[in-house]
């Protein structure tokens, strides 16, 4: 994604520097100041050959518009549409649209001020309706920083049909302070929500499939490659294989398989509500680093491996559908192809990891030659040591969380699909054993 | 083992999850509603601060925690660094907070102001010259839907309602201090708006914009007057009835029901469906009216009570159907969680004591939109406490 590059004008900066010096003396906030969250709402519509953006921004973000005020600190609503037009050229400043790659020139704009409790931003149709109809009798009571500054921003199109992009800057100082929903309405009628946080940079509304894909690919990649614990897990599989074959490549498959699976139907909404159930998967990751090493060192049965790989892969899908949730937003209307293409991130990831550690840990093998073991031992001992660290960390998190909740959300649901996954493993187990217990037959010679 | 075992054990555990998912049934295992207490709420206060007495609690419409504490109520010691005048300072602890502090839902503090121990609040934005008239014992707190902040006071001789911006610029203030008229009064103070009776609570009706005003700890009605200007609208008593300021005597559980509120009438809260809920404090009971006054039903808790009486705040699940109402009891100290449709007890937590998650003199309680609970203690409980919520209990909440 690209950068922001726009200059931010005056007022923007002083707003900045009013929220880095919060930031600075955030526990003796006092009056004027911008206090916790702050969110701006918008719709966005393509229709009749422009793109219309109805916005809502709380009127404590005009601080330094110097909206005309009477009596004891209330708008002046007889002079206020003097200044609106400012309001409305700083705003679509900072809050731009790009169709195709380049940046949408504001057509026309019209502005109002809203009370606190003006409702109508439900819907594009409702908020469009009312920032163009109704406004406010001069002789409203609106406090100046209680109440919103409601826009509708008009943009001509090029064609009818394009691919648009925002890009967010309002104080980008403020960051994940300082957030923005919006609904773009897609031509076929879809809502689709993003939340997005001030100075992230340009993101595309309507994704095509590849963008779509190159976007979580990339999340993908980061994700696994930020996650020291998934990448200890991994290299706790790999550790006791001395060579490169199809047990190894066996095990690494049955982690992605059973990690693609929870991640795809987490993804799906296929997840227990509990608060504490991510809680919860943190603990059984660090558990499943911790139980690997152990067994590597104690002495791991390889043969085996890949039925626990299954087991605790289905736990690390989890972790890393948590780390999707927040992305998905981007995913436009290629779902399917972004969970996919969040999958393929994470297992390039894991190659590359795999590619890099493989060598090395060949190079040590040959190194140590008969006491190659102890590179298994040695490398096990340390992650059993950081795991160890983990989990007790972990655990102590979960110990504060609500069990009766955690029950209540994995009852039935959880409990069913627990029973039916020890019911499927004990079916492949028995296959296996049938398949081993058949006589082997020979060739004559 | 044999594969014959497994392939048995398989079906096993396949007919056990069939049989769970087909028998369970949700509504039926409807549990009462689950709180734990956050002891890491709020967060330490900065500039060495420290509260008094926490007299109300409000969650305004963004999920912000308001209270409101009595910075007089700190002792010589709890004020050793920040002593009254003429006075040496005595220890390193504390310096008295402002008496507004406002949390994020983690207890962060977001911003503070109003009362004796914010620099020249006293003297630049709250003072009598402007009709602001700062009470000497601050009681209760809410935020409106349009975010303006009312501040009631009960000390001897506060009969008025202070109203602020959200930042803490006067607006306006209902009655006037000193000056009271009893129950009936309609336009007895300077600036037209009623005179008050040593005022509890309020709460506006954010449809009509009209402020309801339990009054009081020398009143005994509920007042209503337009948010916007504070002049009177409609008053009633209990049942509905013009209320009468005889002194009923103390309450006796065995005496027939008492015709009129005790003192205090010390809550009002109005529900999403119209209904308007009032606490008779020492009468160990709410009384549910329509809007206009016309009485509804009533409910009554520990009606042995004595003392200061069972009902002293009330609050609802954030639920559309605000399925369950919460009662703070500061004489039996227990949060009680009634079924609102029945007017049931559901439920009660806590229990008298110091320790995270027990009360003293638990005085007001808020809720916010996940269902958290926040209590503010008096006398010498002098402390804000959260409840997170942790399971769905009989509301929609989730």
């Amino acid at each position: 994604m690209s950068r922001a590059r726009t200059i931010a004008p005056w007022w923007w900066r002083v707003l900045l520097l009013a929220a880095l010096w919060i930031g600075c003396w955030a526990p003796a906030a006092r009056a004027h100041d911008v206090a916790g969250e702050l969110r701006l709402h918008a719709f966005a519509k393509a229709q009749d050959g422009q793109l219309q953006v109805v916005l809502r921004v709380p009127l404590e973000l005009l601080l330094n518009v110097d909206l005309p005020k009477r009596g004891n600190g209330y708008l002046d609503l007889a002079r206020v549409d003097e200044a609106l037009p400012r309001a409305l050229r700083a705003a679509a400043k900072d809050i731009e649209f790009l169709a195709d790659g380049r940046r949408l020139e504001l057509g026309r704009g019209q502005a109002r001020i809203a009370l606190p409790s003006d409702r109508s931003f439900e819907s594009f149709d409702q908020a469009l309706a009312a920032v163009r109809n109704q406004r406010l009798p001069s002789s409203t009571d609106v406090y100046w920083n209680q109440g919103y500054f409601d826009a509708v921003l008009e943009y001509p199109l090029a064609t009818a049909s394009m691919d648009f992009a925002i890009d967010f800057h309002v104080a980008p100082g403020l960051r994940d302070r300082l957030k923005l929903d919006l609904r773009y309405i897609t031509p076929a009628g879809d809502v689709r929500a993003f939340e997005l946080v001030t100075g992230e940079g340009v993101v595309s509304l309507d994704p095509r499939w590849f963008q779509a894909a190159g976007t979580f690919v990339q999340s993908g990649l980061h994700h696994i490659l930020g996650g020291a614990d998934h990448l200890l897990f991994l290299l706790c599989l790999v550790l006791p294989f001395g060579r490169f074959g199809w047990p190894l490549v066996g095990v690494v498959s049955a982690f992605t398989v059973a990690h693609s699976i929870t991640l795809l139907g987490a993804a799906f909404g296929w997840l227990p509500a509990a608060a504490a159930f991510p809680l919860l998967v943190e603990v059984l990751i660090a558990a499943s680093i911790l139980y690997m090493a152990v067994e590597n060192l104690l002495g791991p049965r390889l043969q085996a491996r890949w039925l626990l790989t299954v087991v605790f892969g289905l736990v690390h899908g989890f972790g890393f559908a948590f780390g999707l949730a927040t992305e998905l937003q981007f995913a436009g209307s290629h779902l399917v192809v972004s969970l996919l293409a969040f999958n393929v991130g994470i297992e390039l990831g894991q190659l590359l990891v795999l590619a890099l550690a493989w060598p090395v840990l060949a190079w040590a093998r040959a190194r140590l030659g008969s006491h190659e073991r102890w590179l298994t031992v040695v490398a096990s001992a340390f992650i059993a040591h950081e795991a160890w660290h983990w989990l007790s960390e972990r655990f102590t998190q979960l110990a504060r969380a609500d069990w009766r909740e955690l029950l209540e959300a994995f009852w039935p649901q959880g409990a069913a699909a627990a029973l039916l996954l020890v019911a499927a493993l004990l079916a492949l187990a028995a296959l296996r054993r049938q398949q081993a217990a058949l006589p082997t037959v020979r060739t004559s010679d | 083992m044999k594969p014959s075992r497994l392939l048995f054990g398989a079906v096993v555990a396949a007919s056990f999850a069939g049989l769970i998912s087909w028998q369970y049934d949700a509504e039926a295992n409807r549990q009462p509603p689950r709180f734990s207490v956050d002891a890491n709420w709020p967060k330490p206060l900065p500039n060495n601060w420290l509260v008094g007495q926490v007299a109300g609690v409000a969650v305004d419409r963004h999920d912000r925690i308001w209270i409101v504490q009595r910075q007089s109520t700190l002792t010589a010691d709890e004020r050793g660094s920040d002593p009254a005048p003429g006075n040496p300072r005595r220890s390193d602890c504390c310096n008295r907070a402002p008496a507004v502090l406002v949390f994020d839902r983690e207890g962060t503090l977001l911003k503070s102001w109003g009362g004796a121990a914010d620099p020249d609040f006293l003297t630049t934005r709250c003072n009598p010259a402007m009709g602001c008239e700062w009470p000497t014992n601050e009681h209760g707190i809410y935020v409106d839907h349009m975010d303006y902040v009312y501040i009631a006071g009960n000390g001897g001789g506060n009969h008025q309602v202070l109203k602020f911006s959200n930042d803490g610029n006067f607006i306006y203030q209902i009655g006037k201090a000193g000056l009271t008229g009893g129950s009936n009064n309609t336009n007895g103070s300077p600036n037209g708006t009623p005179l008050l009776g040593q005022p509890a609570d309020m709460e506006v009706d954010p449809l009509t914009n009209e402020l309801y005003i339990a009054d009081g700890y020398q009143n005994k009605r509920v007042l209503v007057v337009d948010a916007a200007t504070g002049l009177y609208k409609r008053h009633w008593g209990a049942y509905g009835n013009v209320p009468d300021d005889t002194n009923p005597g103390p309450y006796d559980p065995n005496a027939p029901v008492a015709q009129q509120f005790r003192n205090p009438v010390h809550c009002v809260r109005i529900a999403n469906d119209g209904l308007v809920y009032v606490c008779d404090r020492v009468n160990n009971r709410y009384q549910i009216f329509q809007k206009d006054g016309t009485f509804v039903r009533e409910a009554f808790l520990e009606r042995d009570t004595l003392g200061n009486g069972s009902m002293w705040d009330i609050d609802l699940s954030p639920d559309p159907e605000q399925t369950e109402l919460y009662n703070a009891d500061g004489e039996n100290n227990k949060l009680w969680v009634f079924h609102r449709a029945t007017d049931r007890v559901i439920d009660s937590f806590g229990r008298n004591g110091r320790s995270a998650g027990q009360f003293h003199w638990v005085h007001n309680l808020a809720v916010d939109s996940r269902g958290n609970i926040y209590t503010a203690e008096v006398d010498t409980g002098k402390r804000a406490q959260k409840f997170t919520r942790r399971n769905q209990g009989y509301s929609s909440v989730r």
